[in-house]
Formats: structure tokens, sequence, C-alpha cells
């Protein structure tokens, strides 16, 4: 048996000297420079702003090669040049065909694919045995025997995005669909929805951030398989397209092989704008209007 | 003028006996299942029927239909062609000069990465650098560096490091950023409760909490990683002569031995199935599963 130990009493006192209470800052007004600071768009912009300053500052006092590093303003000039005067505009829009045509038609067969999983158990072994197979294998590895298949020209590029976005959207929507809690199917059951409307009402908006998943990862593959096609095999496609300018990932390789090293930074400058408009643009929106909406994903 | 409603008159139905009603009937509740039934409901079974079917009727296609084998060869002529470069050809020095690549890149990216992701943490400078950066160059494709990068650092290993740094470093940064970000105040103020501070801190309180959307940086990465590294080996091969595995498709394509495309073909896809299925998997069953944290 333990003893129990003494409570230790300590001695009253009180304390008369605890200085005047202050509270002067508590609430004080920002200044307009903090103010202007905390702004979020104001920070990220003068970060840009710093990073362009000092790359045209080093590439004019250190008096760097242009075919290694062109000045900043160097590359502006090739952008504008570029829109103007060498259809860099249409080639965007050659690249977008492709890349749209791709793909739509992965998407149509993703859903082909995802809907027989979804109804018998044999499409669902089949799914995910060609998906585990064929997700890690990258695209741009059949371009080589896509164009012994089809020949030189766009429709090698399209089979090979159709692969590149195949995958990964039918896994994840896949995913989704298996991940509909049982609760809300019955709920569907109840409300007497049965076939196209209990998928279209019930299981595509449950499974639906997994769906977006899916479209995001298949958008970013088919984005890199394109320009990675465009400029192994640029030359190659661009010729026989019928437009002769071929397209953005093509532009990239031409200027290069040209030493024109400005208009490659441009042409970087356009890609990067591309993958930001559909990144922040297209896909943020869905993502707004549907998923955050319904309270399904936080910001 | 009263509102009351005058109440129907409840029916009273006769009653009755039901004599006709047969026997309970409970046969077939808990059938025993046959050989077949058993076996066919093993999920490794149903799976390699399947792959064995694919590659039946890739076979017989070939086979029966007479086709160009410079189009599409047979599968075992395909398999053979695997098994004799890998054991008797340089298939397998050209499997490990890419890994080797990779494994430089995929380190040298987390390694910047992490860097990034602590001055993130520390300070909101860090902070906008990373989700500046991040949103402009993810979207970019690693790949289309490629041209800058062989200027800079010529044609040799150095130009596939830095495509391969360029295309882990941002996913990695971006996902382990916002894991960080999303971490509970809770967990942030147990850890400090308990003293950690610093490098501690980050080690025992913010890795563990996040490490699932570190788990996703790292998969993601290696993914766009890998996919670089084949792209950037077909186009580089022509240019310096001892290539990766990427060389050696474009290579067979070139000298049109289709059969040694195919051979590639497997050797990715067992690389990536390795990867993805055997080393991500265990690294998360140890962890974030373990540690109940994803199912």
């Amino acid at each position: 048996m333990s003893t129990v130990s003494e409570t230790v009493i300590r001695p009253e006192f009180e304390a008369d000297d605890l200085g005047e209470a202050s509270h002067a800052d508590v609430a004080r007004k920002l200044t307009l420079w903090e103010k202007l600071i905390d702004l979020d768009g104001v920070r990220k912009l003068s970060i840009l702003l710093v990073l362009m300053f000092a790359w045209e500052f080093y590439t004019r006092i250190s008096g760097v090669s242009e075919l290694i590093l062109p000045k900043f303003s160097d590359t502006a000039v090739a952008l504008y040049d570029a829109v103007v005067n060498d259809q860099l505009l249409i080639m965007i829009k050659n690249s977008l065909t492709v890349l749209l045509t791709g793909y739509v038609i992965g998407l149509v067969i993703a859903t082909l694919l995802t809907t027989a999983a979804i109804m018998t158990r044999f499409g669902n072994d089949v799914l995910s045995t060609l998906t585990a197979m064929l997700n890690p294998l990258p695209a741009i590895a059949l371009l080589p025997l896509a164009l012994l298949w089809f020949g030189l020209g766009s429709a090698s590029v399209v089979f090979t995005l159709l692969h590149s976005v195949i995958w990964p959207v039918a896994l994840n929507a896949h995913t989704g669909f298996m991940g509909v809690s049982d609760t809300q199917r019955m709920v569907g059951r109840n409300y007497g929805l049965r076939g196209v409307t209990y998928v279209a009402k019930l299981l595509i908006p449950a499974a639906f951030p997994s769906i977006l998943m899916g479209l995001k990862v298949g958008w970013a593959y088919a984005w890199r398989t394109l320009i990675a096609a465009e400029l192994v095999f640029g030359g190659a496609i661009a010729d026989t397209s019928g437009t002769q300018s071929g397209g953005l990932g093509w532009f990239v390789f031409s200027s290069q092989m040209d030493m024109q090293i400005p208009y490659v930074f441009a042409g970087l400058f356009t890609v990067i704008l591309v993958g930001v408009i559909v990144e922040s643009l297209i896909f943020s929106t869905i993502e707004a209007r549907t998923i955050r909406r319904w309270g399904m994903q936080s910001s | 003028m009263s509102m009351q409603k005058t109440l129907p008159e409840p029916v009273i139905r006769p009653e009755f006996i039901n004599e006709n009603i047969a026997d309970a009937h409970t046969g077939d509740v808990a059938r025993e299942l046959s050989v077949i039934e058993k076996v066919w409901n093993i999920n490794g079974v149903r799976k390699a029927v399947i792959l064995l079917g694919l590659v039946t009727i890739w076979q017989a296609y070939t086979v029966l239909f007479d086709v160009e084998p410079l189009m599409f060869p047979t599968f075992l002529v395909s398999l053979q062609t695997l098994i004799t470069d890998l054991f008797q050809g340089d298939l397998i020095w050209k499997v490990w000069f890419s890994v080797k690549v990779l494994i430089y890149g995929y380190g040298m990216g987390m390694a910047i990465a992490a860097v990034l992701v602590l001055w993130g943490t520390s300070s909101r400078l860090g902070g906008d650098f990373i989700a500046m950066a991040t949103a402009m160059f993810n979207p970019l494709p690693s790949i289309a560096m490629l041209p800058l990068a062989m200027l800079w650092f010529g044609l040799g290993t150095a130009s596939l490091v830095f495509v391969l740094v360029h295309a882990v470093l941002w996913a990695v940064a971006l996902n382990t950023h916002t894991g960080f970000k999303n971490v509970s105040s809770t967990l942030r103020m147990i850890g400090e409760n308990y003293g950690l501070k610093g490098v501690p801190f980050v080690c025992k309180v913010l890795v563990p909490a996040a490490l699932p959307s570190i788990m996703t940086g790292m998969k993601v990465g290696w993914a766009f990683a890998w996919r670089t590294l084949i792209g950037a080996e077909l186009v580089f091969g022509a240019s310096s002569g001892s290539g990766g595995l990427g060389w050696y498709i474009f290579e067979s394509s070139q000298n049109i031995e289709t059969e040694g495309v195919f051979a590639g073909l497997f050797m990715v896809i067992l690389i990536g199935i390795t990867v993805e299925n055997v080393i991500f998997r265990n690294i998360e069953l140890r962890t974030v599963n373990r540690w109940g944290m994803q199912r």
C-alpha cells in the first residue's frame, strides 16, 4: 500500500506591483503598405516582376550568349512576332484540334469500358487487368508503333492520345462508381430511378469528384504526350498534316533547330499559357460549379 | 358552420383461414459450390484467364490471318525477342541505364522539392513563391524543356536529369505544400505541446500527418518522370549512342524490327508495374494504411 503524500499548502500572498495594462497596439490600423502586401495577387505579381527583372538584368550584365539565354525583352518581342507574323495561333489551333479529337474519342471509349465494368463481373475483371497493365505504359512509347500502323500524320498522334486518356479516365471513373455508398444507391431506388436516369442522376453526381480527377489526369497526360509527340516526330507529322505549320511542339522544336532561342522561350510561354488556361480556368470552373457547390470538396 | 368532416366507416373484412399453402421448401439455400464455381471465384484465376485470352487472341490473329510480321509480330516471337535480348543482348544494360538516370533525376527532384517546401512552410514569401512557381511550371510538360536542356547541358545524361528534375519537382512540391497546409491545427498544437520545433516538428508531425498527400505527389511525380524519360530517350537516342530503354524502342522501330518494339514495350510495362504495385504499394501499406489514414 502506498502512502498518500502530504498536501503542500503554499502561503497566500497578494501581488501589488502588476504595472499598468497597455493595450495600445491591439487593434492598430494597418498602414497602406501592410494592406497592399496582404493582398495575395499583389505579392504574387511582385514575385513575377522580380523574376522577370532578375532575368533581364542577368542577361544584360553577364553578357550571356543570346543562344544560351536570350533577354526577357527579346523573348517577349519574339512571342509578339510569332503571334502576328508566324502563324503561332494557327499552330495552337492545330495542336488543340488534335488534342480534342483524341480526348473526346478517348472519353467515349472510357465510358463504354466503364459501363461494361459496372454491369458485369467479367467486364470488371477485364477493365482492371487492362488498366493495371496499360496505365503504367507511357503513351509516347506507342508512337513508333502508331507511326508504323497509321503512317505519318495526325491519326498516329490521335492513337497515342487515346491511349493516354482512356486508362486514367476509366480507372478513376470505375473507382468512383464502386465507391458510391449503398445508402445513396438505396435512396435512388426509393425514388424509383432506374437504368439511364439512375446513372445520370445518382451515380454520376455521387462519383463526380473521382470522375473529374480522372478527366484532369487524362488531360495532363494527353497534353504531355501531344507536346512530346510533336517534338519527337514533329517534322514528320507536320509535313503531312496539310496545313504545313504543324503544332506547338513543332514550333518549339523547329525554333531550336534554327537556333532562334527567343522563339523557343516564346513557344514555352505559350505552352504554359495553354496549360494554365485549361487547368485553372476550365477545370477550376467545373469544380467550383459542381463538387465544391455540392459540398463534396472543400476549397 | 361546422368544419367537421364525417369519418369514413371502417371496413371490416371477414376472417378466413388459407388451407392451401404448400410445404415450406428450403432445398437450395446453402448449396455447396462446384469446383469450377469455386475456382472461377478466385480473383487471380479470372484475371490470369483474361490475360491468357488476350494473348491467345493476339497469337491466333497474327498466325491465322498471316499478318505481316513487320506490322504486327506474333506474341511468341515478341516474347522470344524480349528473352534473348534480355539475357544475351544488351537490353538489360539499357534498362539499367534508364533506371539509373531516373533514380538520379527523381532523387534530385525530391531533394530540391524538400528544400523548397521547407522554405514555403517557414515564410510567407516562400509560400507565395511555391504557389506561383507550381501554378506556372506544373502545366508545362517537362519534355518541352528538352530542347533548352540540350542547349544548356549538351547531349548527355545531364540534360535528361534536368528534364526529370523538372518533371518531379513541381508535382511533389505542390502536393507536399498543400498537404502541409491542410494539417489540422489540433495536430500542430499537440506537436507544439510536446515541445517540438523546427526540423523535429516537420519530421515528426507535419510529414506523417501530410503523408497521404506527399505519397500522391510522389506517385504523380513518378508517373510524369517515367513518361518524360521514355519520351526524352526517343528524342535523344539519335544523338548519343548509349541510350536507354526508349532508345531501344526507337532503334528497333527505325530498323523495322517490330518484335523489338514490342519487347521494349513489355519491359516498360514490367518496370511500371513493379514500381507502382510493388514499391509504392508497399510503402503505402507500411505507412498510411497501417496508420489508418487511408483504406
